[in-house]
């Protein structure tokens, strides 16, 4: 077996539902765990609100769990986020060396990526030009490109694979989908949608009502999910 | 090995503190028709109002009230507008905190940064104004990098606090913009401390504000060494403001991201 990228024993964490410290707590996860081993694309699938998002916090190092034990053995973890930190008066050069330095990049790594990341955005001129003058289209191309590039140890996937028009979202969507099959990456790809996760995951989890139901190969956990959800 | 990891971390943090400030002074003068050249006109837009109500309207209450009032002001507004801010830097930045890991205490200093440059912009233009209008440079002028210091000081201790509790109580914003206010009236920007009654005064000297103010003055206007003694109290207890909200912050490091805006 590959080595351990992380592993979550029990965990749990709660919110305040109100503002306060008499704010009752809101337990978004419960008791899940798992391992994640190098170079596996492993998925999580289960209903909304079941505490996917929470999860990819927890695994992301943003927050950190109340109960139980989540340990990262060295490895830099991020999640794919479009346009993050965007600030709509700068040029898409400058917001793409933003992006890229926020997501854990150094100056001169983001900088020596701008080219792929002006090609593939397919922005031309308007590369140069502050992403106010940008469509929505064009700032989610620019926001996938960046993010596409900072390749991370491991990578987190929040339901989105592609984005952008029509022509874009297929054109991210087939590169992303080779960059999971590629077999090489260390991915977690969290999603509801059970046909996507089935497709592309060596592994899956199955969180329901904050807990790790069950775990195991994408196929039998597929059905699984599947006849739960029929019986509920 | 560790060594290497951690100062490598620190540099990185280094370089996006850097390029941040950059970024939002870029974006802050594209924001306007004006840009920049806002920076010099909206203090110069805030002397004018009290100018007019203290200099025209009321006998001058000093003389040469014109550089009087500008050395207070535009030292007042690098104190104001760090806190200010201050109080929705962390707070506001919700969004962010939900995608990447970054230590929180890096939004209050590219803060202070970014306010940092304005000022540094417009107290150098102040300094030309003073030199072509007959308050040259003196002696004194060597206390002067010490007295920013400390003012910048006592400028991180009030913004570093401000910034960790305001996500607990967002209320506090508007007590903050009160309380900004009622301090800027005592000190001292637009009257002197010789004005004022024997048994105001040692109150009066209690708000660091206000001394710093008069310290700026001695320096810019007459040509005398600030008080060194209510320096070295300020900058003590900047310090260990200073120190203990950075723990504060550090505490709370991953509670931050929790709180919803």
């Amino acid at each position: 077996m590959n080595k351990k990228v992380f592993s979550l024993q029990e965990v749990g964490i709660s919110y305040r539902k109100k503002r306060g410290i008499f704010g009752e707590p809101f337990w978004a996860l419960k008791k899940v765990s798992f391992d994640l081993f190098q170079g596996e694309t492993l998925g999580v699938i289960g209903r909304n609100g079941a505490g996917k998002s929470t999860l990819m916090r927890i695994m992301s190092g943003i927050v950190q769990p109340d109960c139980g034990t989540f340990i990262n053995y060295g490895y830099k973890v991020s999640l794919l986020s479009l346009q993050l930190g965007f600030i709509s008066y700068l040029t898409g050069r400058e917001n793409a060396i933003l992006g890229g330095m926020l997501m854990g990049l150094r100056r001169k790594e983001i900088e020596k990526r701008i080219p792929a990341i002006k090609e593939f955005s397919e922005l031309g001129d308007f590369f140069e030009k502050p992403i106010n003058t940008y469509s929505s289209g064009m700032n989610a191309r620019l926001g996938f490109s960046v993010a596409f590039q900072v390749d991370p140890d491991v990578l987190l996937i929040d339901e989105v694979l592609g984005v952008g028009d029509e022509e874009f979202r297929a054109k991210s969507t087939r590169v992303m989908k080779e960059r999971i099959l590629s077999g090489n990456k260390t991915i977690v790809f969290i999603s509801h949608d059970a046909r996507s996760i089935e497709k592309l995951c060596d592994r899956v989890v199955w969180i329901e009502n904050g807990e790790s139901k069950m775990e195991g190969n994408p196929k039998q956990i597929v059905e699984e999910y599947h006849r739960y959800l029929h019986t509920n | 090995m560790f060594l290497i990891v951690y100062l490598d971390a620190m540099f990185a943090y280094l370089e996006l503190i850097l390029y941040k400030t950059y970024a939002d002074l870029k974006a802050e003068t594209e924001r306007t028709y004006l840009g920049f050249l806002w920076w010099i006109f909206e203090p110069i837009l805030f002397m004018g109002v009290f100018y007019f109500v203290f200099g025209v309207l009321q006998k001058q209450p000093v003389p040469n009230f014109v550089p009087f009032l500008l050395v207070g002001l535009i030292t007042w507004e690098w104190f104001k507008a760090c806190v200010s801010h201050g109080s929705s830097v962390i707070y506001g930045q919700y969004p962010l905190m939900q995608h990447v890991h970054l230590p929180k205490i890096l939004f209050p200093i590219i803060l202070i940064l970014t306010d940092s440059f304005k000022f540094a912009f417009v107290f150098s233009l102040l300094l030309i104004y003073l030199w072509s209008t007959n308050y040259p440079v003196n002696m004194a002028y060597w206390s002067l990098p010490v007295v920013l210091l400390v003012e910048l000081l006592f400028t991180m201790a009030i913004t570093f606090w401000v910034a960790a509790i305001v996500p607990f109580v967002p209320d506090l914003r508007f007590v903050i913009e009160n309380f900004l206010t009622a301090v800027f009236m005592i000190s001292g920007v637009f009257f002197s401390a010789e004005q004022m009654t024997d048994g105001v005064q040692f109150y009066f000297y209690l708000n660091p504000m206000a001394n710093l103010i008069e310290d700026y003055r001695n320096i810019l206007l007459h040509g005398k060494f600030p008080d060194w003694s209510s320096l070295m109290i300020i900058t003590a207890v900047s310090l260990i403001g200073i120190l203990t909200a950075l723990r504060v912050i550090r505490r709370f490091e991953y509670v931050y991201p929790k709180i919803t805006p």
